[in-house]
């Protein structure tokens, strides 16, 4: 994508409950990585069987794309997108 | 039971009969356990890369759970190549590996390596088992896991302690059933209704979704013009007239010039992967798509449906082919248009008219599709010889294909072609493999040996690694480097070091006697083909240019003229 027509990398907020298992953490951020997303806030929570977190994430990439691949994670219960939360981030 | 007997016990369930692996220190409670097992086979490969990539050929060959097992530490690290052959492809797969008692976990032990954080990148799923309590249920869930919705590998890593420790007995839930989907036909229909130059656009989805059937009794009702993936090979059948063959970087003229005229795509069970859409922005412009797969996530990946259809692929290819059968398409023109492509940009390799020529891939290719039986599984390795049997063997099913489509994983033949012996002894398995290939994995003649598998091997020896020295040659100015393999062993008497006779031909007139010879030969055989060091895979498509521009032979030819002229 030509920088100049994009001059900031957009922002998205991603609230996503797994279930609390050995690689859990590994596995949300390693696809996040691999589908061309930076994480620049994480917040978990541990909620009985699930953790719950909570994502702020910068990509140009599709943000639907990377919601679908996060959704196919066997472990993963629900992945939300919060309403209104492309905004962009500072510039690239 | 202990936990290595719940896992037996598993497999009985499933009738899991067959595995692969290798034995080592961490795994060895599970090995004691099969001692005085009945049910299952194990195949002893000679290598954990051979164990993986055989039960990834068993699953190709015969649409069933393809397992293998290993120990810890290198065990598992020499496993990884072969889960994440199968993880591209979406293979099937159950991976057991053992790892250091759960109290040495993270001490550094001896062969202890980190297995569930290193395949994060390669597995559809992973457990470490912490409980032996909970292993029976995970083996339910991972060898369901493993065959449902996308198939893929599914890996079990057990501290040893816990392959010893009893472990209670759980309810086995029947799975629950899976979702339907929410199709949308009618309007598919209407597109394809609407369509003058409809074209439809398949891929190994169709296998992996076992709509073989379904799919080819589609393709005839429906007369559409088809293009196929490399792992699509197969789907529509070797006398459907409207079948073009493979598309994509080094697929045919006809097929890529079908996509780029098409008004309407139909692409079924594919990924829109980049070797066969060549630059997304030139891929088949002028076309409306309807896309229909089992994996949600695959659609709109890579290109916008107009329509996306998600769900069970026998049932939306039965309904479609219903409708269709009642009131057929009219695009004769089109289907005209298409098969005169076919005869004039299809893949007709000629015979050569000198028996004395040298032998040339592609020639060698066709003589073997016209001799092999109809049921012949074919598995590939990496390189121009795959590409000339994906061109020019013309295969019945897709399930007789087997090749490494998503990794290219060089070694993947020999012993992916143990693993389809081993799903039907009784069928004919060729690996049709190249010089720099079979020494990836060489060490399996001696499991070919062991098993006695009736495994036909045909090395097509260039003395060098040709796809990577065509593409040197074409774009790198012809700078060749690292691709001589001109001291290669001398492979007929490697053959026989390992007990397995072998053959050498190198002129065409030898070719159809080296081919009945090894087919007739009751037991394994190799047959060595010394074929030219120069020749490439023609066209080709240059890696991230648009499948309109393809380059043919004339492309060299005209090279070598300027350069001589310089
Ligand atoms: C494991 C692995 N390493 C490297 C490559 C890159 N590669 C692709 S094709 C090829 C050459 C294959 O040579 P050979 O098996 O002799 O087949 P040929 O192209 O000569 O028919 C190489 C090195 C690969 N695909 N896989």
């Amino acid at each position: 994508m030509n920088p100049q027509s994009q001059p900031s990398t957009p922002s998205y907020t991603i609230n996503c409950r797994m279930t609390h298992e050995a690689a859990a953490l590994e596995r949300l951020c390693q696809v996040v990585r691999i589908r061309g997303f930076r994480i620049a806030t994480m917040a978990v929570e541990t909620a009985g069987e699930h953790l719950d977190i909570a994502l702020t994430l910068e990509g140009t990439r599709p943000i639907a794309m990377l919601q679908s691949q996060l959704e196919k994670l066997h472990t993963v219960a629900e992945v939300a997108l919060a309403a209104g939360s492309v905004a962009r981030s500072r510039s690239a | 039971m202990n936990g290595a007997q719940h896992i037996l016990d598993a497999f009985h369930r499933h009738n899991i009969s067959t595995v692969f692996g290798y034995p080592g220190g961490c795994i060895m409670p599970l090995y004691d356990a099969l001692v005085d097992d009945v049910g299952v086979e194990h195949v002893l490969c000679r290598h954990e890369q051979g164990c993986a990539l055989a039960a990834d050929g068993y699953a190709r060959a015969s649409g069933k759970l393809g397992v293998c097992i290993a120990t810890s530490g290198p065990g598992a690290t020499n496993l990884i190549t072969g889960v994440a052959n199968a993880h591209r492809d979406s293979i099937p797969m159950l991976v057991i590996t053992g790892q250091v008692p759960s109290g040495l976990i993270g001490t550094d032990a001896f062969q202890e390596t980190d297995v569930l954080g290193m395949t994060l990148g390669i597995v559809k799923h992973s457990y470490l088992i912490d409980d032996a309590n909970s292993l029976p249920t995970i083996m339910e869930e991972a060898i369901e896991l493993a065959q449902s919705g996308r198939p893929g590998p599914v890996w079990i890593d057990i501290p040893k302690d816990l392959l010893l420790s009893e472990a209670a007995d759980a309810p086995f839930p029947q799975p629950e059933a899976r979702e339907t989907a929410s199709t949308d036909l009618t309007e598919a229909l209407a597109m394809l209704r609407a369509a003058r130059k409809p074209l439809l656009y398949t891929g190994g989805g169709i296998s992996l979704a076992h709509a073989e059937d379904s799919f080819r009794a589609f393709a005839e009702s429906s007369a559409l013009p088809a293009v196929v993936t490399l792992k699509g090979i197969g789907n529509p059948g070797k006398h459907n007239p409207y079948n073009l063959g493979m598309l994509g970087m080094h697929g045919s003229r006809a097929a890529n010039k079908a996509v780029d005229e098409c008004d309407l795509l139909l692409v079924i069970g594919a990924r829109l992967d980049d070797r066969a859409t060549g630059k997304l922005d030139g891929f088949a412009p002028n076309a409306r798509m309807i896309h229909i797969d089992a994996d949600a996530a695959e659609i709109n990946k890579l290109r916008g449906a107009d329509l996306a259809i998600r769900g069970d692929l026998n049932e939306i290819l039965k309904s479609l082919a219903d409708a269709l059968q009642a009131e057929p398409l009219a695009i004769s023109d089109w289907q005209k248009q298409c098969r005169t492509w076919h005869t004039t940009g299809g893949f007709h390799a000629a015979d050569n008219d000198d028996p004395m020529a040298p032998i040339t891939g592609p020639a060698f290719i066709r003589q073997l599709s016209r001799i092999a039986p109809d049921d012949t599984v074919i598995a590939c390795d990496v390189g121009q010889h795959q590409m000339w049997v994906a061109q020019h063997y013309e295969f019945d099913h897709p399930r007789h294909h087997l090749t490494s489509g998503g990794l290219g994983t060089m070694g993947f033949g020999l012993p992916a072609a143990i693993g389809a012996q081993f799903a039907d002894r009784n069928s004919t398995v060729i690996n049709v493999t190249g010089d720099g290939s079979f020494m990836m994995n060489a060490q399996e003649l001696a499991t070919i040996r062991r098993y006695n598998l009736p495994v036909k091997l045909i090395v097509m020896d260039n003395q060098c690694l040709g796809m990577v020295r065509q593409q040197q040659e074409l774009f790198y100015n012809n700078r060749e480097s690292q691709i001589n393999l001109d001291d290669n062993p001398d492979f007929v008497a490697m053959a026989r070091a390992f007990d397995i006779p072998a053959l050498h031909i190198e002129r065409t007139d030898q070719i159809r006697r080296g081919i009945e010879t090894i087919l007739a030969y009751n037991g394994p055989m190799l047959l060595h083909v010394a074929i030219s060091r120069e020749e490439n895979v023609w066209p080709i498509v240059k890696p991230g240019a648009s499948n309109t521009d393809m380059i043919d032979e004339t492309a060299r030819t005209a090279k070598a003229s300027k350069e001589q002229v310089a």
